[in-house]
């Protein structure tokens, strides 16, 4: 920020804070003061650069780099002309080569490079598709319209909303005061009890308010949250189920070839492991038992014991 | 386990003259690829032909064994076997004269430790080479050129079920199962023989690992004159299967007369098969095979020399670690 100044009369932000700066077409800065100074003819040229500006294309510098807002104003300017949709295009294909151009000649322009041709290819183009991109700017307007209709409904709607709530609040103020109001007045002229009147009236007021709730209930919803209206039948029935067979869990079974295995854990019970190396202390640390061992040779002596039955 | 294993679907053969016919084919697929080649001087008569091979290939398969057997550190049996059938393996598909045993027995006993998880460095396996440093750096750079294509041959197919394992297995059981036998350990020794007799043969390659071990389990019973019949029909369950005990009654009989059949080739047999092997290897398959991998990977004039003298430098006299 603290280099950020006006490069003529070397104000900085920092020692004036309500410094404006300016950008041109060219991309050079100036502040507002110097400016109106050096442009009071409404046209001059760049202290920098020697492009001739004019005092209306100035415009408030947003980014810290000149640069960008030069950028963005020829980027506005270049889509004016080149506002082709992917509608337009036969396949994405091209019309990555198109935006592809667009980058270009926006790059071109910003850097100063080759600015004649540029210039001169979007004049050609412009030439040549003077239909296309009148009938696009047309649309595009009509779409913004559009949008900002559909803006202004939800404006009006919001509105309505409110105002509603607000009358009904109203409304059960004055009902309540009216209530109380007579209740003040039976207590004056009714020969009944005052506690009689007294639950009498509470009795009342429960039900003014039930009613109040019913009233909001109804009033309420008019449509769903997700956009659909209330009145609008939904089909509620559940989607057809397809009939499908239950899995059924078949245990695997394998063909050894041979006499059947004793399970892994019936080897000790069969006193299988009273024929094998005890597990040490630190083989058993490691998950190991003789069991496993023991296991292992026997399933490699039973398998594939059988000669094949052809 | 061995049932749902790829020894089980590819590696184990219906009978004896399927693995004949594969192993003539093997031969006869490289006397042709060499008589198309157009070599000059080339006739019929310097091929092995393949009881030839047969002679040969017993012979380094008992050298493969020898080798395992004062391998150090102490090989396990399962390793040992794993090797065996490599190099059985091997050679069905792959005549003698295209790939030398000589470095094929090696790579096989190489891969089989590392399939088998025994844990030796590289040069700790040349180390049991009876020859110098130089030699073995060379036969460890062998090793490990063969090493690809010799699991390649394989299909892949890396593991394998020894008997060892179900032998144990069958120990345990009969200890457990069979009271009627006094002591099972004493039948360990001639069936730990009769498995090791096995691995020689083609046995491996036609029955389930566990025909085996039961084979030698019962064989070895027999020796000591006992009957183990009751141990099938009962304990196996194979009382009211008539059928299923004759036929492994069958299967025993042809591992019996596989393992009897066996015989050490002969000496001077060897020797000519031999001098005829290696002229094959000096005339058509050092110059196709080796020397042209290396060529690619180094410039062609400055290796050729010194492989040929390579070549001529190993043979199979610097092996003679026995």
């Amino acid at each position: 920020m603290d280099d950020q100044g006006c490069p003529r009369c070397k104000t900085t932000k920092y020692r004036n804070p309500s410094l404006k700066l300016m950008v041109n077409v060219c991309g050079h800065t100036l502040c507002e003061s110097c400016v109106d100074m050096l442009f009071v003819r409404g046209s001059g040229n760049c202290v920098q650069c020697d492009t001739p500006l004019r005092k209306s294309n100035f415009r408030v510098q947003l980014f810290e780099d000149p640069a960008i807002d030069k950028e963005v104003e020829i980027r506005k300017k270049v889509l004016k002309i080149y506002n082709k949709r992917d509608t337009d295009f036969p396949s994405p294909r091209e019309y990555n080569d198109y935006l592809e151009q667009v980058e270009e000649i926006v790059f071109n322009l910003t850097n100063n490079i080759d600015v004649e041709n540029t210039k001169q290819m979007m004049e050609q183009y412009q030439r040549e598709n003077r239909d296309i991109i009148q009938r696009n700017k047309a649309k595009l307007t009509r779409e913004q319209e559009e949008l900002e209709e559909l803006l202004l409904l939800e404006q009006k709607g919001n509105e309505q909303r409110r105002l509603e709530t607000l009358e009904e609040e109203r409304r059960q103020l004055q009902a309540k005061r009216k209530n109380k109001q007579a209740l003040l007045d039976e207590l004056e002229s009714s020969q009944l009890p005052a506690s009689l009147l007294l639950a009498q009236h509470k009795d009342r007021a429960a039900q003014s308010e039930t009613q109040i709730e019913r009233q909001k209930q109804v009033v309420k919803p008019t449509i769903f949250s997700t956009g659909i209206l209330k009145g609008q039948t939904v089909s509620l029935a559940p989607v057809a189920r397809v009939e499908e067979v239950l899995y059924l869990y078949e245990p695997l079974h394998i063909d050894t070839h041979g006499p059947p295995v004793p399970q892994l854990e019936q080897l000790g019970r069969q006193g299988y492991l009273n024929h094998v190396r005890a597990a040490s202390a630190q083989d058993v640390a490691g998950g190991y038992t003789s069991g496993l061992a023991c296991h292992r040779a026997i399933q490699d002596a039973f398998s594939g014991l059988f000669p094949s039955l052809l | 386990m061995y049932h749902n294993s790829s020894q089980k679907k590819f590696w184990t053969f219906d009978k004896e003259a399927t693995l004949e016919q594969m192993r003539y084919e093997a031969n006869t697929t490289f006397r042709s690829k060499i008589l198309t080649s157009g070599k000059p001087g080339v006739n019929e008569s310097i091929f092995l032909d393949p009881r030839e091979e047969k002679v040969l290939f017993r012979h380094y398969e008992k050298r493969l064994l020898d080798f395992c057997t004062i391998f150090k550190p102490a090989m396990p049996k399962s390793v040992v076997g794993t090797a065996c059938m490599y190099f059985r393996r091997f050679y069905m598909n792959n005549s003698l004269m295209e790939y030398h045993p000589r470095i094929i027995m090696l790579t096989c006993a190489y891969l089989a430790c590392k399939t088998d998880e025994f844990n030796v460095s590289s040069g700790q396996f040349v180390g049991n080479l009876q020859e110098s440093s130089a030699g073995q750096e060379r036969v460890l750079e062998q090793i490990l050129e063969y090493e690809l294509l010799l699991i390649q041959q394989l299909n892949f197919h890396l593991v394998v079920h020894t008997p060892y394992r179900p032998m144990e297995g069958f120990l345990i059981d009969l200890k457990t199962r069979y009271p009627l036998l006094e002591n099972p350990e004493m039948l360990r020794k001639s069936a730990d023989d009769f498995l090791n007799r096995a691995a020689m043969t083609d046995a491996g390659l036609l029955f389930s690992p566990s025909q085996i071990a039961l084979t030698a389990v019962l064989n070895s019973a027999a020796r000591a004159g006992l009957n183990m019949e009751t141990y099938l029909t009962e304990c196996m369950g194979l009382k009211d299967d008539k059928e299923t005990l004759s036929k492994m009654y069958d299967s025993m009989r042809r591992i019996t007369s596989l393992i009897k059949e066996y015989e050490m080739p002969k000496q001077e047999e060897v020797n000519v098969c031999k001098q005829k092997l290696d002229r094959i290897h000096a005339e058509f398959v050092t110059n196709t095979n080796l020397k042209r991998k290396r060529g690619y990977e180094d410039d062609d004039h400055v290796v050729k020399k010194p492989l040929v003298t390579e070549e001529a430098e190993w043979t199979d006299e610097d092996l003679e670690f026995l």
